[in-house]
């Protein structure tokens, strides 16, 4: 029977005819793998598009469902002024596994390693690009993936540690040790800080440089308390003060390729037509609360934390008072409509290289050098130095102090916080204290259900 | 007895029993006679002197006399009878037996699509429904005519919201992707793409839009649905899922005269159900307990109803947010005539119809068609044009859908408008719900299909025919965002701004066909070989628009400052075929069907591209043997038949077996949209079907009785994957077995047929079982906790609910493992989401003038329980007056946990949400349908010089029975329950 219908339709001459008729051409939209890393035109554009895109992803982009967003939540530095279920669980450490924005904030930071690995594997497999140019993507985007998994490996603990675009590969990928991670950041930094040039291209503090994957790395020792190093890499940023500086004016430091930023995110490259941060359309409050736009205020913990003289205070909080209530809110962004960018998102920036040193100085008993380097930053703010009111601090005072300052200058940035209270084992003591709910392993956020109901090699976090 | 069977050539011939007797008459002479049935007289017959305007009626008795010339011919008509026309000559007494015109189930013509078999020759399996049946309702999409009159059809409309695509599938779900289970649409020969329109609308992005509410429904002469592999393969690799083919209306000849039908109504729709929730000093008590069980002091930040809020306030949400009437009207005309050889067919319509939610919103509908035809004079050549063209513009409104807001936006909320009529934003948290209203959304369709279908005739017996077909669907979208939709205090940030999308949908197709039949002796042979080629072309435009001066220009994307282009898409289709059929029968007994198809597709890599199916169908005509005629008398039709072959699916996304990049909405960048994979390759369906069909005393009783087993493999998917890879898919092929198998029966009998009152009635049956058969190694792919190889697909994975806490008040469910934790491991209760049997009963009356249509669905299923529409009790937002039993102390009665808004309550919640807890029995019958029409008496159509004239009155969904306590056991909660619609109308003929 089969035959017979082989023989009929053999007839009909399709198999030749009409091969060529349901062949079609890529989509107009579109550009094959092999074309983009084919030039050095198209393969910098698949790595420009790497930061564009950055300003559209959760984890990064200082939206709701941002690191800058939870991590001050989780902490003790925002509070909800709305019912958004999604963000009170996140300030009452009462993440859900199913909790939507606990699922963005992760898929996002994954797609950002796959734009990475994809690249990596272009420019590997392609020949086409000039050794130059090669060398700077390679750069560029291997600090991005140290970045994401630095923030990945602080908020989940373990997760898998994705190194190919290869779906076949990395669909069942079981969690990786947080040491592991912590070695292929450091890798991915130190091959970095070779790849990369000292200077910034156009004055655009957009791409990171040598000094930008060098001012990480700088963190990541600090945070695997290995304090020498910490300390020698930070002290690199901080000689080279023609790039870098901290700026008097309080007003400026978030203006876009300011003298403080060592990385900054753009929201022109997110190709929105206003291009103002998300932090300044989500933080700043004009009318009163609730508004679900505008979810969080600043904590009145974190507002005490303040003495009336302190500059930051000044410049970078505003209230809005209602009948009943004053709602703080951080005003580091300013402007929150525009017709022309003048702000950048802050990833990175060059005060905190003081506070790493100072931090890594004190655990080293190098007390001076450090109460010198947290001195810069509360002078800027109006502070008196330690120097003058209590130069024979204690290491431990001196530390704290270095953690309160911390507070003080970084909050609502990529909830250093948060961070911070859990690396140095001050979480459940700090916030036990003022969230009911508390319980000590809420200092990890769970997996996300649905990521262990498509992978059944992920564990789960304890607590959930 | 045996010499009073009919032979199958006379069936053909539609017992054309007349009985004239007659007499010589002079010219102009008086002219008399009785007209009769089976029955007897027959009074009120219309006799008509033909191309005069005179006539008259046949009395009680059925006599007449009326005066006529020799040369002129009578026209005798009466309803439900077949009309008569006799030349009178020389006769002075002219009496006529008029036989009723009902053709014999048998005898039925049936759209196989590349061909045309009689009902009682067929081989696959095919059901219909014709005009009569599609008219009755006042609906838009042609597909919901069809719900509840199929066995094996499954349709949905999953909301009341006009212009949504409904859902259909046909013998069930056979692919594990959720978009690859749509049939394949042909109207008039034109595959039309059946994946609903895009839309980005809250309410419609879902469902997204019907690709078919552009056809007029009452153009559509029958909607066919092709089910079994006898009659899918024909398609080849897209007949995995069923065919729908639509034949529009065509013009008959009519020696000359024209013919103008008008049907005209107008109705009301309202939701049809409303749930039961708390009033305002119930909420407020629910909350106060609320913050004291949980210890916590209300702030306004956390109790705004109870501290900003009017405690007395109350806003019945579900009246003010869905209870509107819509009102709906529809015009439909149309004219047609022609003499043999030429005939014509012209209409147009117009629909509209408004909407339960605030707002001035509407659905309308406009739409013309052309049908011509042409016979040459010697009967070779044959021409055959339809165009179809249709336009909706549907505006809502760019937001959730009202029905959550109403079930959950507390009851003392404040007002949505100030005393102005402005919005009122005081207090509200998070939004004004009636704020969407002032984003206001405009989706527009135009959609052109036309069809010519030539042929010719070469030699007796074999035709050269080609159908050339171009359909052409535009869409637009326009959403307006207004300022007014925020609070005033944004006002200052928001520039007004415009979502424009436009998407296009062009193909074209060629079909070259041959077509030769032979008859030798007893032996008859049917021969069909044809060719497709198709190319379609799909584009989407996304245009943003901001800075508009004022509301005014916001029509014209030139006055806003800035641009930009959100996404721009052409996606090109291609596809190639050869097809063939044999026919064979033996001396109308024996039958054998054979089809093939070879099919290339542009939507696979390479060297995956072709592929064959083909399949094979038989038929015995049992009743035709002398032995059953020996022995079984009453049995006066009965047939065995079954097929089995193989379709294909290849319903996914185009180019994903590219690796490619697009540029970012940022400037000069590129970025990586998808994961590719070069190796997928078709979807394999192949299908079995054995059915039984008998017609007993004398075709009063039909019943088909069929069994079938559709087993889907290579299983074609957008494998979801873990957001680690870097995306949530990819295409490609599982290594799965889907099965679906059932029962379906169908009857129709005829109870009563007498002159005055008969009684019809039709009933449908399906028992649906689907089953993952195999699926190797599902434990370690993402299907891991979505599917159970043995179950249906269509499940829900539930903890074991485990009563409530008698120390907390909270729901609990089983730790299966005693791992201390709730996860996949512990959903073991598997329930069948799907339906357990469902069914259409239909039934018609006539009296006289006056018939009676009811049309009952009934479907067995599960839902998931309203009571977890709500959130946890205590929290903000409404809830049903069930609430009102939660648990306060043990021995309470255990239906909702204790009032708490901490977390865990929360979660305690949550964790009931999935388990069984939340599964109630949703079965219903369905007053789907009920139609009275009166048709006009014939000395009232005298009167008013018209042919035929009827008023009616149609509900659809007038009534629904069922124990789930949610809105609707179909929708479930969140949706907008089916309307109940009311009309009243008039057709006429002139």
């Amino acid at each position: 029977m089969k035959k017979l219908w082989m023989s009929i339709i053999g007839t009909a001459l399709l198999q030749y005819a009409c091969e060529d008729f349901v062949e079609v051409d890529v989509p107009d939209n579109k550009i094959v793998s092999e074309t983009v890393f084919s030039s050095d035109e198209l393969a910098n554009s698949a790595v420009t598009g790497i930061f564009n895109e950055l300003f559209n992803r959760d984890l990064y982009n200082g939206d709701f469902r941002s690191a800058t967003m939870l991590g001050d939540l989780s902490a003790d530095n925002l509070m909800t002024t709305d019912p958004n279920e999604q963000l009170v669980d996140f300030e009452q450490n009462q993440v859900l596994v199913g909790n939507s924005y606990n699922l963005e904030l992760w898929s996002s930071a994954y797609n950002v390693v796959y734009m990475c690995n994809a690249v990596i594997e272009g420019l590997r497999d392609n020949e086409g690009v000039s050794v130059e140019l090669e060398e700077k993507l390679l750069g560029e985007v291997l600090f991005v993936r140290a970045f994401t998994y630095f923030h990945l490996v602080n908020l989940y603990g373990e997760v898998p540690l994705i190194r190919t675009s290869d779906y076949r590969e990395n669909d069942l990928a079981p969690r990786t040790a947080t040491t592991e991670i912590y070695d292929a950041v450091m890798e991915d930094l130190e091959s970095a800080a070779n790849l990369l040039g000292a200077e910034y291209e156009g004055g655009e503090r957009t791409r990171p440089t040598k000094f930008t994957a060098m001012a990480l790395l700088a963190r990541v020792h600090l945070f695997l308390e290995e304090w020498e190093e910490a300390e020698i890499l930070s002290t690199q940023l901080i000689g080279n003060n023609g790039m870098f500086s901290l700026l008097n004016d309080l007003g400026e430091v978030f203006l876009a390729n300011s003298h403080e930023a060592i990385w900054q995110i753009s929201p022109l490259a997110g190709g929105a037509l206003s291009p103002v941060t998300h932090e300044a359309r989500v933080f700043i409050i004009n009318a009163p609360p609730p508004i679900s736009q505008k979810p969080v205020a600043l904590s009145s913990d974190l507002i005490g934390t303040y003495s009336p003289r302190d500059l930051r205070r000044e410049h970078w909080i505003e209230v809005f008072q209602t009948e009943s209530n004053a709602y703080y809110f951080p005003l580091k962004y300013r402007t929150a409509t525009t017709d022309g960018n003048v702000e950048h998102s802050m990833a990175m920036r060059f005060a905190e290289q003081y506070l790493i040193r100072a931090e890594a100085r004190a655990h080293q008993g190098k007390l001076p050098g450090a109460i010198e380097d947290l001195d810069k930053i509360r002078e800027r703010a109006n502070l008196e130095p330690i120097w003058n009111v209590a130069p024979s601090i204690g290491m431990e005072a001196l530390l704290d102090s270095i953690q309160l300052e911390r507070r003080r200058e970084l909050f609502t940035e990529w909830g250093h916080r948060w961070l911070d209270l859990k690396r140095t084992g001050r979480v459940s003591e700090v916030l036990g204290t003022i969230k009911p709910s508390w319980q000590d392993t809420d200092a990890l956020y769970p997996i996300p259900e649905e990521e262990i109901n498509k992978n059944p090699n992920l564990s789960q976090n304890l607590g959930y | 007895m045996k010499n009073n069977r009919p032979k199958p050539f006379f069936q053909l011939v539609f017992y054309a029993l007349l009985f004239v007797s007659y007499q010589l008459a002079a010219q102009g002479q008086a002219i008399s006679g009785t007209l009769t049935d089976a029955l007897g007289p027959i009074p009120g017959v219309h006799i008509l002197i033909k191309g005069q305007h005179s006539g008259t009626f046949s009395d009680q008795d059925g006599r007449y006399q009326l005066t006529a010339g020799v040369s002129d011919t009578l026209v005798f008509t009466y309803l439900g009878h077949k009309t008569v026309e006799l030349p009178v000559g020389s006769h002075t007494q002219i009496n006529v037996q008029l036989k009723e015109d009902v053709t014999a189930l048998q005898e039925v013509e049936v759209n196989a699509g590349y061909y045309t078999v009689k009902e009682r020759e067929r081989t696959g399996n095919i059901s219909k429904v014709t005009a009569e049946e599609i008219e009755l309702q006042p609906i838009v999409s042609p597909l919901q005519t069809l719900e509840g009159r199929m066995p094996g059809v499954e349709v949905e409309q999953g909301s009341g919201i006009t212009g949504l695509a409904p859902t259909i599938r046909i013998r069930g779900t056979n692919s594990l992707r959720s978009d690859g289970n749509h049939p394949l649409f042909i109207v008039d020969g034109i595959p039309l793409n059946s994946m609903p329109l895009n839309s980005v609308g809250e309410l419609t992005s879902q469902a997204g839009l019907d690709p078919l509410s552009t056809l007029n429904l009452n153009n559509i002469e029958s909607i066919e649905v092709l089910k079994d592999a006898d009659a899918t393969a024909i398609y080849g690799s897209r007949g995995a899922n069923g065919i729908v083919l639509i034949t529009t209306k065509k013009g008959r000849g009519n020696e000359g005269r024209t013919l103008v039908d008008i049907n005209l109504y107008t109705g009301i729709s309202q939701a049809a159900n409303k749930l039961h929730l708390l009033s305002t000093p119930q909420y407020i008590s629910m909350r106060e307990a609320a913050f004291e069980n949980d210890g916590v002091t209300p702030t306004e930040g956390n109790a705004p109803d109870l501290l900003l809020w009017d405690r007395n306030g109350y806003t019945d949400w579900q009246d003010r947010l869905f209870g509107a009437s819509a009102f709906s009207k529809n015009i439909n005309v149309a004219l047609s005539g022609g003499d043999q050889y030429t005939s014509y067919r012209i209409g147009g319509s117009f629909h509209k119809q408004g909407s339960v939610f605030p707002g001035d919103l509407d659905y309308t509908k406009g739409t013309v068609n052309i049908h011509l035809g042409q016979l040459s004079k010697d009967h070779r050549f044959k021409l055959d044009l339809s165009v179809n063209y249709g336009v909706d513009n549907n505006h809502l409104f760019f937001g959730n859908n009202f029905v959550n807001s109403a079930l959950v936006t507390p009851p003392n909320a404040p007002p949505v408008y100030r005393e102005d009529g402005s919005l009122n934003w005081e207090n509200w948290v998070g939004s004004n719900p009636l704020a969407v209203l002032e984003q206001p959304q405009e989706t527009k369709t135009d959609n052109l299909l036309a069809n010519l279908g030539l042929s010719y005739s070469i030699l007796t017996g074999l035709d050269l025919k080609v159908n050339l077909g171009y359909s052409k669907l535009d869409n637009q979208e326009l959403i307006k965002f207004y300022k007014e939709a925020y609070n005033p205090s944004l006002w200052d940030f928001i520039a007004l701004s415009t979502n424009n999308f436009s998407a296009k949908r062009r193909s074209w197709i060629i079909e070259p066909q041959a077509a030769y039949t032979r008859t030798v002796g007893k032996l008859a042979v049917d021969v069909l070989l044809g060719g497709t080629f198709q190319n379609d072309r799909n584009s989407y435009l996304g245009i943003e628009g901001r800075g508009y001066a004022d509301r005014s220009l916001m029509d014209n994307l030139a006055s806003a400052d800035e641009s930009r282009i959100l996404a721009n898409e052409n996606v090109d289709y291609r596809y190639v075929a050869g097809f063939g059929r044999v026919g064979l029968n033996w001396d109308m007994k024996y039958f054998l069907n054979l089809t093939g198809r070879r099919d290339g597709s542009s939507r696979f890599g390479a060297d995956r591209r072709f592929s064959n199916f083909w399949a094979v169908g038989g038929a015995w005509i049992f009743s035709g043997e002398k032995w059953f005629k020996d022995r079984l008398p009453f049995l006066s039709f009965g047939k065995l038949r079954g097929s089995y072959g193989t379709t294909g699916s290849d319903q996914i996304g185009d180019y994903g077996f590219l690796d490619t990049y697009e540029a970012t909405s940022g400037a000069g960048g590129l970025y990586p949209t998808q994961l590719y994979n070069p190796e997928y390759s078709w979807e394999v369906n192949k299908k079995l079907e054995a059915a039984l069909q008998i017609g007993l005393f004398n075709d009063r009783a039909d019943m088909e009785v069929s069994w079938y087993r559709n087993r889907s493999s290579n299983q074609l998917v957008g494998y979801p994957l873990p957001a680690i890879t870097g995306f949530t898919s990819v295409q490609a092929n599982l290594p799965a077995l889907v099965e679906n198998t059932g029962w379906e029966i169908q009857l129709s009998t005829a109870n009563i047929r007498g002159r005055d009152f008969s009684w019809d009635s039709s009933l449908n049956l399906t028992f649906p079982n689907s089953r993952l058969v195999e699926f190797e190694n599902i434990d370690r792919t993402s299907y891991a906790n979505r599917y159970r190889v043995g179950h249906p697909l269509n499940i829900s994975l539930g903890y074991r609910y485990d009563g409530i806490d008698p120390e907390t008040g909270l729901y609990q469910v089983v730790d299966v493992n005693g791992d201390g934790r709730f996860n996949n491991d512990d959903r073991v209760v598997i329930t069948d989401m799907g339906r357990a049997y469902y069914g259409g009963l239909s039934n018609q009356f006539r009296y006289k003038g006056l018939s009676l249509q009811l049309l009952f669905e009934y479907i067995a299923q599960k839902n998931t329980s309203y009571i977890f529409g709500a959130s946890a009790p205590g929290t903000f937002n409404n809830k049903p007056v069930e609430f009102l039993n939660a648990w306060e102390r043990p021995g309470d009665p255990e239906n909702i946990q204790k009032v708490s808004q901490s977390g865990q309550a929360r979660t305690a919640f949550n964790n009931a949400a999935r388990s069984s807890l939340n599964i109630e029995d949703a079965s219903f019958l369905r007053l789907k349908n009920l139609s009275l029409s009166y048709h006009l008496p014939g000395t009232v159509l005298e009167k008013l010089n018209v042919r035929t004239g009827a008023i009616f009155v149609r509900a659809q969904n007038l009534l629904t029975f069922t124990d789930y306590r949610g809105l609707d056991p179909q929708g479930g909660t969140g949706a907008v329950p089916p309307l109940r619609t009311i009309t009243c109308g008039l057709q006429l003929t002139l």
